[in-house]
């Protein structure tokens, strides 16, 4: 059983099954129609708009934002769909920025094959380290996570990040701190925007991968595994593989974050992947939802934007820690599908207890 | 060969106490199926809560000490009166992340009310000391080993033979049951919780003393635990603290060495994945039904 196995039911009565009910009996699909050129528009706002809009300071953090929410995007892809729990999706970012690194310094690929190759030898790493995991089930593969994770940080901390040394590690003492530990960018995405523009698409990229499973043959493997392994099985679900495939996907999706970060300014330092990120990263995903593909970019904002408008207004952003903690309970206790679906659902309420009132009778 | 009797003392003491906390984890989990992952982040906030009463208030330090593991106890037990029972019906998994959500709001607490800056917390204990041979000893390294082996053995008496750890036992059978029988098991889970809230506070000072009072490092300790609690498959008491002193005493073995030294802080991690593939693949069912 999972976090997903136990609302399912909920989800499916409340959420896409009745609407698509409602829409085929309709017979339009019109606002399916409607919800994609929403889409459409918002995210070329954001690609072209943005840019304009804001400080470079305040663009570097919409890149992280959008960075992260690849990352957000991939655990939320193994809880909601698979029903698996990763506690170890930072450390991953983190292998994903070593390699990235390792390939940037030792080859020179460029950048859209790096970010690529970056991707699929993150996403080899993730099945190794998953693989072994599969046998093992809700807590106890999410502790087994949990474990890599903080063993993955302890070796990040004594090979470091490549930074152009010799050897298998490339990592020289002697270039530390003379040298940037951020991969060089090509010329043509030299500049703040144009880096934000790259990471945007690059994230709308991994987006539309995830849409694309979740609608396919594998979407629908991994829906029958969270609903229930055993019915799987007997349903001819092939379930190593298909948890295996959502490992890799999952660990390709953050691998390509890891070279998009180490790609982004400023570089890499091991002390920007703390075990406990892991933790903060689950808690924001479980509190944008887990369901719905608006959840992961909710997460990002919460987990990137919020500690900064924070710190801009003078608060402490350990204050966000404890919220993302309550965040966490009560997701857990009354909430299951998260704020991107929740925010809308009371926001109708409301609507309908306002509408009750304003109208006579 | 570097001389390692140092490193067995330093081993033990540690072991002893990865011990102690795997007992507190063990016997919460086998009365309430929580397995409680904001262990480390509560003695954590109780070292700091000491730490605060002897430097800023000026408190003798007994009393200190005395608050720092009450308030173990009385924070865990809040946490499982509040959560504990909405929860008691989910999957283990769920019951685990509400806990992660726990140590998300300890370790901002913290972050927020003493900041990273370092603290430090020496217990009295660690002046007495002895000579065995070459080899000195301190009375925090012996509490450490002491207390790790004598709760052990007390725990696993008290749920053999007392009323109460009967209760218990029976509650981690079957809740339902239990409670039919006549058993009151909200005040069982709530001594539970209020046991192992203790020990938790307990460990915490004993930790940053031995290790020191570093608030992410304290929280993460509980990782070295749970691992101890995981290779007793979270049910047998006398494993863990076997599987904590040793853990303990490889992680301490390994410093002298050049090549694996730096490496010696994933001891807990690798006996820990190793114990869950372990399990994992002779016995496909290890979670509670």
């Amino acid at each position: 059983m999972s976090v997903a196995d136990e609302h399912s039911t909920e989800v499916s009565v409340g959420g896409r099954p009745a609407r698509t009910a409602r829409a085929a009996l309709a017979g339009i699909e019109r606002p399916v129609a409607v919800r994609a050129g929403l889409v459409a528009v918002l995210f070329l706002v954001v690609l072209i708009g943005l840019p304009g809009l804001v400080s470079t300071f305040w663009l570097q953090i919409a890149t992280n934002v959008a960075i992260y929410s690849i990352v957000t995007l991939s655990l939320a892809v193994l809880v909601g769909r698979v029903g698996m729990v990763s506690l170890g999706q930072i450390a991953l970012l983190a292998v994903g920025g070593w390699v990235a690194l390792r390939l940037g310094f030792g080859t020179g690929l460029p950048f859209p094959l790096l970010l690529l190759a970056t991707g699929l030898i993150t996403g080899a790493i993730g099945v190794l380290i998953g693989l072994p995991a599969l046998r093992l089930s809700g807590l106890y593969l999410a502790l087994i996570t949990l474990m890599a994770a903080a063993a993955i940080t302890v070796v990040l901390q004594v090979t470091n990040f490549p930074n152009g040394g010799s050897g298998l590690l490339g990592y020289s003492g002697a270039r530390a701190g003379t040298v940037s530990s951020a991969l060089h960018r090509p010329d043509l995405l030299a500049s703040t925007s144009a880096f934000f523009r790259t990471v945007v698409i690059v994230a709308a990229l991994m987006f539309a991968l995830a849409a694309v499973h979740v609608r396919s043959r594998a979407g629908r493997a991994w829906a029958a595994i969270r609903q229930s392994q055993p019915s799987a099985i007997a349903a001819g679900v092939n379930v190593t593989l298909y948890k295996m495939w959502a490992f890799a996907l999952a660990s390709f999706m953050t691998g390509v974050a890891g070279g998009l970060l180490a790609t982004s300014t400023g570089g890499l330092s091991t002390y920007a992947f703390p075990a406990q990120d892991s933790i903060t990263v689950l808690a924001v995903v479980l509190m944008g939802g887990v369901y719905s593909f608006w959840g992961p970019v909710v997460a990002a904002v919460l987990l990137k934007l919020l500690p900064e408008i924070l710190k801009n207004w003078g608060l402490p952003p350990d204050l966000l820690t404890i919220l993302f903690g309550l965040g966490v309970l009560q997701v857990m206790l009354t909430a299951p599908a998260g704020l991107a679906v929740q925010v809308p659902k009371d926001l109708a309420n409301l609507a309908r207890l306002v509408r009750r009132r304003v109208a006579p009778g | 060969m570097p001389d390692l009797r140092p490193f067995l003392v330093l081993g033990l003491a540690l072991g002893g106490v990865f011990a102690l906390s795997g007992v507190g984890i063990v016997v919460l989990y086998r009365a309430t199926g929580v397995l409680n992952l904001a262990y480390g982040a509560v003695g954590a906030l109780g070292a700091l809560i000491a730490w605060s009463l002897i430097n800023d208030l000026l408190l003798p330090d007994w009393v200190a000490y005395l608050v720092a593991v009450l308030f173990g106890g009385v924070v865990t037990l809040l946490y499982g009166m509040l959560f504990g029972a909405p929860l008691a019906q989910r999957d283990p998994l769920i019951k685990a992340v509400g806990t992660l959500g726990f140590t998300l709001i300890l370790l901002g607490t913290m972050s927020w009310a003493w900041s990273y800056q370092a603290h430090s917390l020496i217990l009295p204990t660690t002046e007495l000391g002895f000579d065995v041979g070459e080899v000195r000893v301190n009375g925090t390294q012996i509490l450490g080993l002491g207390l790790g082996l004598a709760v052990t053995g007390v725990a696993a008496a008290f749920l053999r033979y007392t009323k109460l750890g009967v209760a218990m036992r029976s509650l981690a059978n079957h809740r339902e049951i239990t409670a039919t029988l006549g058993v009151p098991v909200r005040r069982v889970e709530a001594a539970a919780w209020f046991g192992s809230g203790l020990l938790s506070g307990a460990t915490g000072l004993l930790l940053s003393t031995l290790v020191g009072l570093d608030i992410v490092g304290l929280t993460f300790l509980v990782i070295a635990s749970l691992s101890a609690a995981l290779i007793g498959r979270l049910e047998s008491l006398v494993v863990t603290m076997a599987a904590g002193l040793a853990i303990g005493v490889v992680q301490a073995f390994l410093t002298p060495f050049d090549t694996v030294g730096p490496y010696r802080t994933m001891t807990p991690f690798l006996f820990a994945i190793v114990a869950l593939l372990w399990f994992g693949f002779g016995q496909p069912r290890l979670s509670r039904a």
